[in-house]
């Protein structure tokens, strides 16, 4: 079967959903859903059910964390631990992300000889592309420690929990994930292992969904309160689709008409293709493939936006 | 003279009755751009405006205007401005300070209320109002017994809306906290900024003291207060992160300056502070200007300025630019910036008063603690 990923953006103010999965001639029956992004939220699920036009199977993969947690303390411990190391990680990462990245920005509003000029640009992109390399290979150290001290079959409730996702998953073809915290819902899907079971499953995916199958997820917000943030490499994704960042609801959250900014983003992340998902984008994917892109843009190597190419 | 005076004089002095429509159907005071006139109406000897702006006289004589009960006196003041003020009204060689009776908006403070003039262009922030979106979230005392102090002590504590016992929070220790929740509508704004995810749900410490001008002047039983008796308390009895950039606490005015010496007292306890409108008086050479209440401040800021020793983390400051403190304000800055803090600086045309730092909350708590905005994506 080949697999099909259908990426949206915020479903709000358009809801596409079940236009979009119309339009992608996925299987009849059931969907399942995941909303552990909206955390206590999760079960509030009926709106997805109206859109989608579909019967919906909660799969509740929050409030099952929940329950392990709460029954397993020291599974608990070791969770939190790993989270302060990487959110400790983080903080570090963020200190030196910004003297790098001010330095990558200068150095492309450098004007000059550009016999003089382009190397030291290249040269300070590289600096950037070498500090995101070295985080995640941190983050994926941090990642693997808890993994191999982690033996999911000496953990009942969390077994338990597991063979119920894939019964459910069982019955289904496929499945639909929300936006949210993407952090919350990384390590919900990782917990429950649901990289592996969303192989063979068509998804659907929107804003933090979306962000979440990609392989690098890339944290950003140019217009928060407290200012312009450098966009930050998170981690890594479920990897369900290569060479893609995922930039939900770009029109609010980037600047968009900075183009040395939009400029450094691709640059920084190539040859992945930073893509834009708008509220009432679609790009769906067959495969490997994009076979299908409407209003999804990409950020080219010179800052701007461009259609996003089909493959 | 403003505009609007001006009609209702343009064919001499109104009559009283014309005058009662005009002030039926106006605002006071007066805003026409930077013009801003104050109208008092009644009988007076003398009326003066008083607003306690730093570089005004801090009296200023309102003028009789010629067969009315009206008094006017116009100033000049930049848009954006927020000010707060009280007629002086003098009758048979008595004073008494007055509210402005034909200006509704008031702002509080422990002292009692003063008037308010919003000046052209300002306006009270929106997340500073109740949003019935926004979850409310909930308020509890403890008592605690003090060693430091040698008593106990009530202090509140904020925990936000859908507060679980499963997750972990980050704190904030306030100084004034009863003050900040009642004059500078502290709960709404956290309510407000943590349903907007401009900040994590955090835990706050709402700590008071009823000698505030000897316990926050730089006090090491207050710094013991709360780094032995309130931290070890807070650890105990909620889940809180324990790291320090989860930890920060803040004040205003003696409130910031307590701050400051807490933090600086207990090395790597505290990764943000906020800090508005401090009294950081210090001296650079003989005596400072402030007072004797000043002394005990001005000591430990004499001796932070010189070695501000293992200070870490963020560090938000704000200052009203008609407040006298600017200069201590402006002056401390680069002393923490040298240290390699990262600080970020708020002036605002304002003065010393709980609503100028009510206005600044927003940028200062999203600063120190950023929310999951940042993390969610609908």
């Amino acid at each position: 079967m080949t697999t099909i990923r259908l990426l949206l953006g915020p479903q709000r103010p358009v809801v596409n959903l079940g236009d979009a999965i119309a339009h992608a001639g996925l299987p009849a029956g059931p969907v399942a859903v995941i909303a552990a992004g909206w955390q206590e939220a999760e079960g509030d699920i009926d709106d997805v059910a109206a859109a989608a036009r579909r019967e919906v199977i909660n799969l509740h993969l929050y409030r099952r964390a929940d329950e392990v947690f709460a029954a397993d303390p020291e599974l608990l411990q070791r969770y939190r631990l790993r989270q302060d190391r990487l959110q400790a990680l983080q903080r570090l990462y963020g200190l030196r992300l910004r003297h790098t990245m001010a330095a990558a920005r200068e150095t492309l509003r450098a004007d000059g000889d550009t016999a003089l000029v382009d190397p030291e640009q290249r040269h300070a992109i590289a600096q950037l592309r070498a500090l995101d390399r070295h985080h995640l290979q941190r983050v994926q150290t941090l990642h693997a420690e808890f993994d191999a001290a982690f033996d999911s079959a000496r953990h009942d409730l969390l077994s338990r929990h597991q063979a119920e996702i894939d019964a459910l998953l069982a019955n289904v073809d496929t499945v639909v994930i929300t936006g949210g915290n993407v952090a919350v819902l990384l390590n919900r899907l990782y917990l429950f292992n649901l990289g592996q079971l969303l192989t063979e499953k068509h998804v659907v995916a929107w804003s933090a969904g979306a962000m979440a199958l990609s392989e690098q997820v890339v944290l950003f917000h140019d217009n928060a309160p407290q200012g312009r943030r450098n966009p930050e490499l998170f981690g890594r994704g479920l990897g369900l689709l290569p060479h893609h960042i995922v930039l939900p609801d770009a029109r609010h959250r980037l600047r968009v008409k900075d183009r040395i900014r939009l400029a450094l983003f691709s640059r920084r992340f190539a040859p992945a293709v930073c893509v834009t998902l708008d509220s009432g984008s679609v790009l769906t994917l067959e495969g490997p493939r994009i076979v299908h892109a409407s209003l999804a843009k990409q950020i080219a190597a010179s800052g701007r936006l461009r259609r996003v190419r089909l493959k | 003279m403003n505009p609007a005076l001006r009609k209702l004089f343009r064919k001499g002095p109104p009559a009283p009755g014309d005058v009662d429509a005009f002030i039926a159907a106006t605002e006071f005071p007066l805003v026409d751009g930077s013009d801003v006139t104050f109208v008092w109406r009644g009988r007076a000897e003398q009326v003066f405006l008083r607003c306690w702006i730093s570089g005004f006289d801090t009296a200023q004589p309102l003028q009789s205007l010629t067969g009315t009960d009206l008094w006017a006196t116009t100033i000049d003041l930049p848009p954006g401005s927020r000010i707060e003020y009280k007629f002086e009204l003098i009758t048979a060689g008595q004073r008494r300070l007055v509210v402005d009776p034909l200006n509704p908006v008031l702002a509080h403070d422990p002292f009692g209320a003063n008037s308010v003039c919003q000046g052209s262009g300002y306006q009270r922030p929106s997340w500073s109002v109740h949003d019935p979106e926004a979850r409310r979230g909930g308020l509890e005392t403890i008592r605690l017994d003090s060693r430091a102090f040698g008593d106990t002590r009530e202090v509140g504590i904020y925990l936000p809306a859908r507060f679980r016992r499963n997750r972990r929070y980050p704190l904030l220790v306030v100084h004034d906290g009863n003050d900040y929740l009642r004059y500078a509508d502290f709960r709404t704004v956290l309510d407000n900024l943590i349903h907007y995810l401009e900040i994590p749900q955090l835990i706050v410490a709402l700590t008071q003291s009823q000698d505030r001008l000897r316990e926050y002047a730089a006090d090491d039983s207050h710094a013991a207060f709360v780094a032995d008796d309130l931290l070890p308390y807070l650890a105990a009895n909620y889940p809180l992160l324990d790291d320090r950039a989860s930890r920060g606490i803040m004040g205003a005015s003696f409130g910031a300056v307590a701050a400051l010496h807490t933090a600086w007292r207990t090395p790597g306890l505290f990764g943000c502070l906020l800090l508005q409108s401090g009294s950081f008086a210090f001296s650079d050479i003989g005596r400072h200007n402030r007072g004797p209440v000043f002394d005990p401040v001005a000591r430990f800021m004499n001796s932070f300025r010189e070695d501000p020793g293992a200070l870490s983390g963020k560090v938000y400051m704000s200052c009203g630019i008609y407040e006298s403190l600017i200069y201590e304000n402006r002056s401390l800055l680069p002393k923490l910036q040298v240290q390699g803090l990262d600080v970020r600086f708020e002036e605002a045309r304002d003065a010393h008063n709980w609503e100028n730092w009510r206005d600044r909350l927003r940028s200062g708590l999203s600063w120190l603690y950023p929310g999951p905005l940042w993390m969610v994506y609908e």
